[in-house]
């Protein structure tokens, strides 16, 4: 019986990253675990409830399959890396929204050599967004 | 599922061997490494039935590892092995009857030794 109270993400330590496919696979408590992984106990039972997996048995102690934890410890290493997104051109990120947004009424101000220097405003917030253009090209020059 | 009973062993050795012999904590986690093929050999069963295993742990560990594995590796393995099992068969002597000195000598023979 396997206990999912919370799937969202949980920060893992490179050094548990490269501990957990060492786990064999046998039931842990959740002391031996952390002491395998070198990590304090109180982080491994945060990760329980976050969606680690473990069941419970009939007295209710927590058991955790090695080679199911290693597996969600890998699962968790994927899940943290945020898939790429290329700005296109006129794009910008904007810092208030958090978001990649069409930048509006761009300028483009030459740094230094090939480098630009892209300004205007955020189409959601109306806030100031700026962005650095290698090469700036028509696209980008298109914009302002 | 591996033996629990056989991991605790393990654990109550490397805990003897930091806190009597005074390993330092890399040596612990090399017996560690080595000691985790001794538990993957022995799967389910408890160690003390160690004799009445089909293979050998030396065989075991050339099935595991027919590439990767040298044979200083391997002697390693079966060294710490070794030295885990003369401590069980002291510090448990009812449990450890059935395994002989004798067979704790010749299973840390590799292969080669042997022939």
């Amino acid at each position: 019986m396997s206990e999912n109270q919370n799937t969202s993400n949980c920060r893992i330590s490179r050094n548990v990253l490269i501990k957990a496919p060492g786990l064999l696979p046998m039931l842990y408590t959740p002391r031996e675990i952390a002491e395998d992984l070198d990590v304090p106990e109180t982080t491994l039972r945060d990760w329980l409830n976050h969606g680690a997996p473990h069941s419970r048995g009939e007295s209710n102690h927590i058991w955790i399959d090695g080679k199911q934890f290693a597996a969600w410890v890998d699962s968790q290493r994927n899940a943290r890396k945020k898939p790429t997104h290329p700005l296109q051109a006129g794009e910008g990120f904007c810092m208030r929204c958090n978001a990649i947004v069409t930048i509006q009424n761009g300028e483009i101000r030459p740094v230094n050599g090939h480098l630009s220097h892209l300004k205007g405003k955020c189409p959601i917030c109306g806030g100031i967004v700026n962005r650095g253009i290698w090469n700036a090209g028509s696209a980008e020059l298109s914009q302002g | 599922m591996l033996d629990r009973q056989n991991y605790l062993k393990v654990k109550l050795f490397l805990n003897f061997s930091r806190d009597v012999h005074g390993r330092s904590s890399h040596q612990i986690s090399n017996d560690f490494e080595h000691l985790k093929a001794l538990l993957l050999w022995a799967g389910s069963q408890p160690l003390s039935s160690a004799p009445a295993f089909n293979t050998s742990l030396s065989d075991f560990l050339f099935q595991k590892a027919e590439k990767g594995l040298d044979q200083a590796e391997l002697q390693n393995i079966l060294n710490t092995n070794q030295r885990f099992l003369l401590w069980t068969k002291a510090m448990f002597p009812d449990e450890f009857q059935n395994i002989h000195l004798s067979w704790i000598i010749k299973n840390q023979q590799s292969r080669k030794e042997r022939r």
